[in-house]
C-alpha cells in the first residue's frame, strides 16, 4: 500500500512539473514579448521608450535573463507558490489568485453535490422505473443536457428565474441566492454526463451473473440496486467525476462570464486575452494541481470500493 | 416506437425554432433605431426641478486593464469613472471642441506653443483637505511624467515636457522643449487630471488599485478590478467645469459600478431595473435597442473622438499598394454608408474622415470617399491590372491579392472583402493571435492593417501615422518618404500653434492630403452608446464620450 501511494504521488508531481514546463515553453516560443504587448494595448509602441525606460521594464519582469535561468528561477519560485508580478494588473499573481479563488471554490462546492445528486438521481430513476415510455424518456434526457451549451443554459435560466420570475439575481455575488443559478448551470453538464454513464453501467451490471444470484437469494429489486448495482457501476462514474472536477476552471470561464462572477475563470479569460504570461502560468498550474489532487483521491477511493484494486495495491 | 418518438421530438423542435426565428425577425423589423441626442443632456422629465438623492447603478462590459488611476489608465470605462472623481485644469466643450476653464480660470500660450501659463482658481480642495494650488499642479504633472511608459497616454500628451514652474500659489508655467499645441487639450483629459500630492507618494500599483485622491464631485470609496467600484458624493463640492449646470454638490448620493460581460444579461438587468445605465464598449445592437426603448429607456450616443476605425496600407515597393492608382481604387471600391448600415444600423453615421466626427478640426471628406466602383475599375485598368475570367484582376500572371492582417476579426472584414471583390481585388483576411500580430506587423508582412485611438485632439492621428512621432509599423509602412515628409510637416504645423484658425487649416489640409494620397482608409465612426433608464435625468457625455455625472438626478 505505501508503495502504491508513493507511486501515485510521484506520478502526480511529474504531471505538475510537465504542466509547468509545457506552459513555459508554449508561452515563451510565442513570437512576442509582454512589454510590446502591454504597450500596444495602450496604442503606444516600443520606439517611444528611452533605453533606460525599456531596461527598467525588462528588469521588472526578469526578461533580461537567459531563458534557462528564467525557467529554473520560475520553477523554484513556483515551488514556493511565488508566481511573480501580473503583467497587466500591477499586483502579484499570488494576491490576484487568492482574491479570486474563493468565489470559484464556493461555486464548485455547491455545484459538485448538485452534479452528483442530479446525475445519480436521474440514472437511478431511469434504471428503476419499469414503464417503458418513461424509462426511454429518462434515458434520453442526459443527451439533451450534454448537448446544450453552458452559456445558453445560463442565459435561459437568467431569462426565466431572474428577469421573469425575479427569484434569483442575474449577476453579482451577494449571498446564497446569487449562487443558485450559476451552480445549477455549472452542474448541469456534469450531471448529464454522469447520468449517461451510470445508466449504461446500471444496465450492464444488471445483466451480470452475480446480480442474478443476488436476486435468486431473494433480495428485493431496491436492495440489489443499492447494494450491488450502484457500488459496481460507481467505479467508472468515480473516474468521470474526477475528470469533471478537473474541468472546474474551464467551466468557470463560461459560467462566471455569463453571471458576472469575479472568480478564477474570469481571471483566466482576462489573463489569456491580455497575454499575461505569469498569470496564465499560475492558473494552468492551479488547474493542473486540482486535476492531479482530485485524481489522486479517486485512485485512493478505488482501493476502498474495489477489492481487486486494493489487492493489487497490497501485492504491488 | 423509437422512430415515431424521434419524429415527434423533431417536429416539436422545429416548431420551437420557427417561433424563435419569428420573434427575432419581428424584433429586427422594428423601425430603424440609433437615435438619441448628441452629447448634450437629456432625460425623461426635463424642466422638473432636480431631486437630490439615490445611487446610480451603472454596468460596463469589462475591465481588462484593472486600473483606476486616471494618470495611468487607458481603459475608457475606468476613465469614465475618473472623470467624476478627479478634476482637470481645463475642460473641453463636446459641441465645439473648445477648451474652457475648470481648475484653471485662464491661461496663456506663447506663439511657439512651448510655454503654457495657467491661472488657478483658489477655492478648490482635494478630498483629503489639501488645497488645489500651483504646487499641487506641479506635483501632479511631474508625477505623471515620472510614470513614464506606465502612463501610455501620458507619454504622448507630455511629449517634450521639461518642467512645471510655480510662479505664485495660483499660477503655474509648463515648459516644453518642442511645440506641443495639443497639450492644451491634454490638460482637459483624465490622463492629466490633478490628484492630491499625497497620491504621488503611493506606488503606481497602489494608485492603480484605488489609492487615488482627487478634487472631483465624487470620491472613490472602493474599487475592485473587473468587479465593482463605489463612488460617494463629495460634500461641499463647488468648482465644477464651466460646462456643468449644477454649480454645487452632485445630486446623486453615489454611483455603484458593476461589470457584466454578457450583452443580453446587461440589457435585461436594465429593463428589469437592477441597473440604471447599461454601457457596453461596442454599439448596442439594433435588436437590443428595441428592447431597451420598449422598456422606456433611452439610447444615448456620441462618437468617440480621435482616430476613426481605419485601414492603413503598406506602400513598400513591390507590394500592390505601392501604386497610388491601386490605393485610390481600393478607396473607391469601399462603400462606407453601406458598411455603417450593414454592420450597425440604418442611420449609423458613415465614416467621413480619418478622424471621427466628434474630433475638433474634423473635416468632412465624404465627397472624396464616395463609392465609385466604375472609377475604381478604370484606375485598375489604367494601372495594368486586367480583369480575368475568375473575376479577379491580374497583371503579368500575378493576381491582385491584398493581405489584411488582424488579431481581432470582425464581420466588417468580410464586408470589405466582398466590396473589394466587386472590383476584382482579392482580399485575404489573415487572422493571427495578438502575440503573432505584433512581430508580423512590425516586419511589414501585410498590405492592410487596422487602427483606432481615442483622444479629442486631431494630433492623436500623429501617434499612428506621423513618422516623426513614432516608428510604429502603422507610420513606417503607410507612406513613402515624400508623402511622409509632407504628412510630418502638416502635423508639425498643427502642433506648433494654438491659434484655432491656423491649427484648423493645417489639420484640414492634412485630412485632405491623407485621403488624396490614400494613406488612410476610414471605415467607420466609433459610436459610444449607453442605454439609460427613464428614471435617469441629466445624463451627459464629456468631449471624450465619458460620463459626466454632475447634473444627473433620479426620479424618486
Amino acid at each position: 500500500m505505501p508503495r502504491y501511494l508513493a507511486g501515485r504521488l510521484a506520478q502526480a508531481l511529474a504531471v505538475l512539473w510537465a504542466a509547468y514546463t509545457v506552459v513555459f515553453v508554449i508561452l515563451h516560443v510565442l513570437p512576442s514579448d509582454p512589454i510590446t504587448l502591454q504597450l500596444s494595448a495602450g496604442g503606444a509602441d516600443i520606439s517611444q521608450l528611452t533605453p533606460t525606460q525599456l531596461h527598467i521594464l525588462k528588469d521588472r519582469y526578469g526578461l533580461d535573463d537567459p531563458i534557462l535561468t528564467q525557467y529554473f528561477h520560475g520553477l523554484w519560485n513556483a515551488l514556493h507558490l511565488d508566481f511573480g508580478m501580473s503583467l497587466t494588473q500591477n499586483v502579484t499573481v499570488g494576491s490576484l489568485i487568492t482574491d479570486k479563488v474563493g468565489s470559484t471554490l464556493e461555486l464548485t462546492l455547491v455545484a459538485l453535490p448538485l452534479m452528483v445528486i442530479g446525475g445519480i438521481g436521474l440514472a437511478y430513476l431511469a434504471s428503476y422505473v419499469q414503464w417503458r415510455p418513461a424509462r426511454t424518456l429518462l434515458a434520453r434526457l442526459p443527451a439533451v443536457g450534454v448537448s446544450l451549451p453552458q452559456f445558453f443554459v445560463g442565459l435561459l435560466l437568467i431569462q426565466a428565474f431572474s428577469f421573469s420570475l425575479h427569484w434569483f439575481p442575474a449577476t453579482g455575488e451577494d449571498g446564497w441566492r446569487s449562487l443558485v443559478l450559476p451552480a445549477v448551470t455549472m452542474s448541469l453538464l456534469g450531471a448529464a454526463m454522469l447520468a449517461q454513464l451510470l445508466i449504461r453501467s446500471f444496465a450492464d451490471t444488471w445483466r451480470e451473473p452475480h446480480i442474478a444470484t443476488a436476486r435468486a437469494k431473494g433480495l428485493s429489486r431496491g436492495t440489489v440496486q443499492l447494494r450491488h448495482v450502484l457500488r459496481n457501476a460507481s467505479l467508472p462514474a468515480l473516474t468521470l467525476l474526477g475528470i469533471l472536477l478537473g474541468y472546474t476552471v474551464t467551466n468557470a470561464v463560461v459560467v462566471e462570464s455569463v453571471f458576472s462572477r469575479d472568480g478564477l475563470g474570469q481571471l483566466a479569460q482576462r489573463a489569456v486575452l491580455g497575454q499575461d504570461v505569469p498569470l496564465v502560468q499560475a492558473i494552468v498550474l492551479i488547474a493542473a494541481a486540482g486535476f492531479v489532487v482530485v485524481n489522486l483521491l479517486v485512485d485512493l477511493l478505488y482501493t476502498l470500493l474495489d477489492p481487486r484494486v486494493a489487492a493489487a495495491a497490497r501485492a504491488g | 416506437m423509437s422512430t415515431s418518438y424521434r419524429h415527434r421530438t423533431r417536429r416539436r423542435l422545429a416548431a420551437v425554432a420557427v417561433s424563435v426565428l419569428a420573434a427575432v425577425s419581428l424584433a429586427a423589423c422594428g423601425s430603424g433605431g440609433g437615435s438619441g441626442s448628441d452629447a448634450a443632456g437629456s432625460g425623461g422629465s426635463q424642466g422638473d426641478k432636480p431631486v437630490p438623492g439615490g445611487r446610480l447603478k451603472i454596468a460596463f462590459w469589462n475591465d481588462l486593464q484593472g486600473c483606476i488611476d486616471p494618470n495611468q489608465v487607458y481603459w475608457i470605462e475606468s476613465r469614465s469613472l475618473d472623470r467624476n472623481i478627479a478634476d482637470s485644469l481645463t475642460d473641453q466643450d463636446p459641441k465645439t471642441g473648445k477648451i474652457v476653464p475648470w481648475l484653471a480660470t485662464s491661461w496663456t500660450v506663447n506663439p511657439q506653443a512651448t510655454e503654457f501659463t495657467f491661472k488657478l482658481r483658489t477655492d478648490a480642495t482635494f478630498s483629503d483637505g489639501t488645497k488645489v494650488d500651483a504646487a499641487a499642479v506641479k506635483t501632479a504633472l511631474d508625477g505623471t511624467r515620472d510614470l513614464g511608459p506606465r502612463s501610455i497616454l501620458g507619454v504622448t500628451y507630455l511629449a517634450g515636457y521639461t518642467s512645471t514652474t510655480v510662479v505664485d500659489p495660483s499660477t503655474v508655467k509648463v515648459d516644453f522643449t518642442k511645440p506641443n499645441a495639443g497639450f492644451l487639450q491634454a490638460t482637459s483629459t483624465t490622463t492629466l487630471a490633478i490628484l492630491s500630492p499625497a497620491t504621488y507618494k503611493e506606488t503606481p500599483e497602489a494608485r492603480c488599485a484605488g489609492k487615488v485622491v482627487g478634487s472631483g464631485e465624487f470620491t472613490l470609496d472602493s474599487y475592485t478590478a473587473a468587479k465593482s467600484a463605489k463612488l460617494t458624493r463629495r460634500a461641499g463640492y463647488a468648482w465644477p467645469s464651466s460646462l456643468v449646470a449644477n454649480k454645487g454638490e452632485a445630486y446623486l448620493e453615489g454611483i455603484d459600478v458593476s461589470y457584466i460581460a454578457e450583452d443580453s444579461v446587461r440589457v435585461g438587468s436594465l429593463t428589469n431595473g437592477t441597473i440604471d445605465i447599461a454601457w457596453p464598449r461596442q454599439p448596442i445592437s439594433e435588436a437590443d435597442q428595441q428592447v431597451l426603448k420598449a422598456s422606456g429607456a433611452s439610447i444615448e450616443t456620441r462618437a468617440l473622438p480621435g482616430i476613426a476605425g481605419l485601414l492603413l496600407p503598406n506602400v513598400t515597393g513591390g507590394r500592390p499598394l505601392a501604386d497610388l492608382s491601386v490605393r485610390k481604387a481600393v478607396q473607391k471600391a469601399l462603400d462606407l454608408p453601406s458598411y455603417a448600415k450593414t454592420l450597425f444600423w440604418d442611420d449609423y453615421p458613415a465614416a467621413k474622415s480619418p478622424l471621427t466626427s466628434s474630433t475638433p478640426y474634423f473635416t468632412d471628406e465624404s465627397a472624396k470617399l464616395a463609392h465609385d466602383p466604375t472609377g475604381a475599375a478604370k484606375l485598375l485598368d489604367g494601372a495594368g491590372w486586367a480583369l480575368g475570367s475568375d473575376g479577379y484582376r491580374h497583371k503579368a500572371d500575378k493576381k491582385l491579392t491584398l493581405t489584411y492582417l488582424t488579431p481581432s476579426p470582425s464581420p466588417g472584414d468580410q464586408l470589405v472583402q466582398d466590396q473589394l471583390k466587386k472590383v476584382g481585388i482579392d482580399l485575404q483576411i489573415k487572422v493571427v493571435t495578438q502575440a503573432q500580430y505584433t512581430p508580423l506587423a512590425t516586419a511589414g508582412e501585410y498590405d492592410l492593417v487596422s487602427s483606432y485611438l481615442t483622444r479629442a485632439d486631431p494630433s492623436v492621428l500623429g501617434s499612428a501615422i506621423d513618422q516623426a512621432a513614432t516608428k510604429q509599423y502603422s507610420a513606417k509602412y503607410s507612406q513613402d518618404a515624400a508623402t511622409a515628409a509632407r504628412v510630418s510637416a502638416l502635423f508639425a504645423t498643427g502642433q506648433s500653434t494654438v491659434d484655432p484658425e491656423k491649427r484648423g487649416a493645417a489639420y484640414q489640409e492634412l485630412q485632405d492630403y491623407l485621403i488624396d494620397n490614400a494613406v488612410t482608409y476610414p471605415l467607420y465612426d466609433r459610436l459610444q452608446t449607453a442605454g439609460v433608464s427613464k428614471k435617469v435625468n441629466g445624463f451627459a457625455f464629456t468631449s471624450e464620450a465619458f460620463l459626466r455625472a454632475n447634473d444627473i438626478w433620479l426620479d424618486r
